[in-house]
């Protein structure tokens, strides 16, 4: 069986804190069932090929890396990760990355920065940041009444079209406003969250649903061998057990 | 106004004394306390001593302890804020304990380990002789915001007080461009060679120029972001260091260097292992030029330094080597995990992650260290404990690094951590604990309930 792809986006500018170990984690879990990953990462100035990859990563960035990346993003490589997106590749995106598939941010000074626009969200940023350890639980039915934990820490707001769902509700913490308890979304298979933490290492469903969702599209029907998720589990109930 | 010192001054020994009284080493009370009578005590006790200020993300307290050393070896008389008392409150009570009632200083000189987000206010108040920054690396966003804020604000405080010299580390691309931004005069440091090689696994905290936003070029890089980098679109580049390193030899326990001091070269030995240690000596060894010091008290100070608690201090507990060393971001932690895979000895290792607020509440950057560097010598971890409030994240880390579950124990009562690595550890196997800032000292504090060990505020 071919490698799965997964494409890093911007590793070097959308690295803040642990981002990374979400790679760790999709590679891990493909590794303990006997299947690989190849990594490719692709960041200013590379080209971004949109039928290339099986699933592709954003993280979050600090606003001095952000500026950088917007300058790099032509239309064409806007044009590409649109149109992946509707040809159903999966995507995890965090925090900055998650902002930057929306359409626009506008400043809490008021200045508006044109986004990729890929998916129909847009944030507005606030002085005021939103930081602490989070929890919501997952509205897809095939996630089960998932709960999720994970650290949030942004200043932007963000708000939900029509055309997307959100990831899930939220139990503990702010999420995508701090006003309409939705947290993160979804848009065919997109998955957007403002989880650092990072968010699937201690999430084991999310991250194998995304894996599944990603095997599936490849390959037809797909499903993974459980694992043994204990260490996984205790360090999501910690934070579960603190917040509840 | 001298009454008015004076009340302060022994309002802050009182609150202090009868802190410890009750057993506390708290640090911050005595000094918010003589604020509320004097507000301006800090800058009116700091006028008449020469001050030395250390600030930037990672290495403060180990380069403070090294220039207090130089100081001494050279017979000069100084005193220091210890154990973290580093904010305002902190620094404002050192002064009051180190000061006659009249407001005269009782030492020659002040060395003050300061915060980096504290920095902007403490600098103009005490207008120090000279000012070390360390470097600065990404550290607790969740507290101090953006890299590019923390620099930005000691800019701030720098401006503020435009006689004071300052030490600026030439290799590091974020703090070195302060210097741009600032009239006083700098002294700069660096290592002129690359101490492991270009092995070609940095993680950057900076890989973009911070005037012009295009990729830097390195000739070399000593780690992480840091090494002699040049932008080849506005030009921004390393420049050639006052005070600097090579021919560098790194050991178990210490390193060899030539060190240039004005031009004159010499071989050194800097009692501490590790690259990163080789920074802080450079950094001290520049502070203590800036007060004249000769490079010959510097050279012999370096050699015969030792390390204070939670900085490589070395504890000897019934006939067991303990190492306990702070560990609070990625670029630290790499340091540390890059030094212990320096020698081929079988160790235990006790890893202690608190999320308290001191400690910085999103643990997430464990995800950013390179535990993986591990399985290149995880025959010699003989033993891997992890512990504190976020024992199961680190567990968790190391699964995800290679570990089995079963390779890794959680403990999370300190009293049974140091039964099972001292009186347990029937071989004597050295052990190294790596405790994030509250763990530290609380596993201090049960330390010393066991052992006789000096308390740390003394």
């Amino acid at each position: 069986m071919d490698k799965l792809k997964v494409c890093h986006l911007y590793p070097d500018l959308l690295n803040l804190y642990g981002d990374r170990g979400n790679i760790i984690a999709l590679q891990k879990r493909l590794e303990w069932r006997g299947l690989g990953m190849e990594l490719i990462n692709i960041s200013v100035g590379d080209k971004f090929n949109y039928n290339e990859y099986d699933i592709v990563f954003i993280g979050g960035g600090q606003d001095f890396e952000q500026e950088i990346l917007l300058s790099d993003l032509s239309i064409e490589k806007k044009k590409n990760i649109k149109n992946s997106i509707e040809d159903g590749v999966v995507y995890l995106a965090i925090c900055g990355g998650y902002q930057l598939l929306g359409t626009h941010y506008k400043s809490w000074d008021g200045h508006q920065f044109d986004f990729v626009g890929a998916i129909d969200i847009y944030t507005v940023g606030q002085q005021k940041r939103m930081i602490g350890d989070f929890m919501f639980i997952c509205d897809d039915p095939k996630l089960n009444n998932l709960t999720v934990t994970g650290f949030e820490n942004h200043s932007g707001k963000t708000y939900l079209g029509n055309s997307v769902k959100p990831l899930g509700k939220i139990v503990k913490g702010f999420g995508n406003n701090g006003e309409d308890k939705s947290a993160g979304a979804r848009y065919k298979n997109v998955f957007c969250s403002y989880s650092h933490g990072p968010i699937l290492p201690k999430n084991p469903m999310l991250n194998d649903y995304i894996l599944e969702t990603a095997l599936k599209r490849k390959y037809g029907d797909y499903s993974l061998a459980p694992l043994n998720d204990i260490t996984e589990n205790d360090a999501r109930n910690l934070i579960v057990k603190r917040l509840s | 106004m001298k009454i008015r010192i004076s009340t302060a001054i022994i309002l802050a020994r009182i609150t202090t004394f009868l802190l410890r009284l009750l057993g506390s080493g708290g640090t911050s009370l005595p000094g918010k306390a003589a604020m509320i009578i004097c507000k301006n005590l800090l800058k009116i006790l700091a006028e008449n001593i020469k001050v030395i200020i250390i600030t930037g993300t990672n290495g403060k307290t180990t380069t403070s302890r090294i220039i207090s050393e130089i100081l001494k070896t050279s017979g000069k008389t100084y005193f220091e804020n210890k154990s973290g008392a580093n904010l305002i409150s902190g620094i404002t009570a050192s002064f009051a304990s180190n000061s006659f009632l009249n407001g005269n200083p009782k030492f020659d000189y002040a060395v003050i380990e300061c915060d980096e987000a504290a920095f902007k206010t403490v600098c103009p108040m005490i207008k120090p002789h000279s000012v070390v920054v360390t470097n600065l690396f990404r550290d607790q966003l969740d507290r101090f915001g953006e890299i590019t804020h923390t620099r930005n604000n000691i800019v701030k405080g720098l401006t503020a007080s435009p006689s004071s010299i300052v030490i600026l580390n030439a290799d590091d691309s974020l703090s070195y461009s302060i210097h741009d931004d600032i009239s006083n005069e700098t002294i700069l440091y660096g290592l002129n060679s690359a101490p492991y090689g270009d092995d070609g696994n940095f993680l950057s905290d900076a890989p973009y120029c911070i005037k012009c936003k295009s990729p830097y070029h390195y000739e070399f890089r000593t780690y992480a972001h840091l090494g002699k980098f040049i932008c080849e679109k506005c030009g921004y580049s390393r420049v050639d260091p006052h005070i600097y390193a090579n021919e560098i030899e790194l050991f178990t326990n210490f390193s060899k260097i030539t060190i240039s001091i004005n031009n004159k070269v010499e071989k050194a030995t800097i009692a501490l292992p590790g690259a990163y240690n080789i920074y802080n000596a450079l950094s001290a060894a520049a502070a203590a030029k800036s007060v004249e010091v000769t490079s010959k008290n510097i050279i012999s100070a370096l050699a015969s330094f030792k390390s204070g608690f939670g900085r490589m201090e070395k504890l000897v507990l019934d006939e067991v080597e303990l190492d306990v060393i702070l560990v609070k971001n990625p670029a630290g932690l790499n340091q540390v995990i890059n030094f212990l895979s320096s020698d081929d000895k079988d160790k235990i290792l006790v890893l202690i992650l608190n999320d308290y607020f001191a400690d910085g509440t999103d643990i997430s950057w464990i995800w950013d260290v390179n535990f993986e560097k591990f399985n290149t010598f995880a025959k010699h971890l003989k033993e891997i404990i992890v512990s504190g409030t976020r024992a199961e994240e680190l567990k968790l880390r190391l699964k995800y690094a290679g570990f089995y579950d079963s390779d890794i124990s959680i403990i999370k009562d300190y009293n049974k951590i140091i039964k099972k690595v001292i009186s347990q550890n029937n071989e004597n196997l050295p052990v190294y604990i790596l405790p994030t800032y509250t763990a530290m000292f609380d596993f201090r504090k049960t330390l010393s309930k066991k052992y006789k060990i000096r308390k740390f505020w003394k």
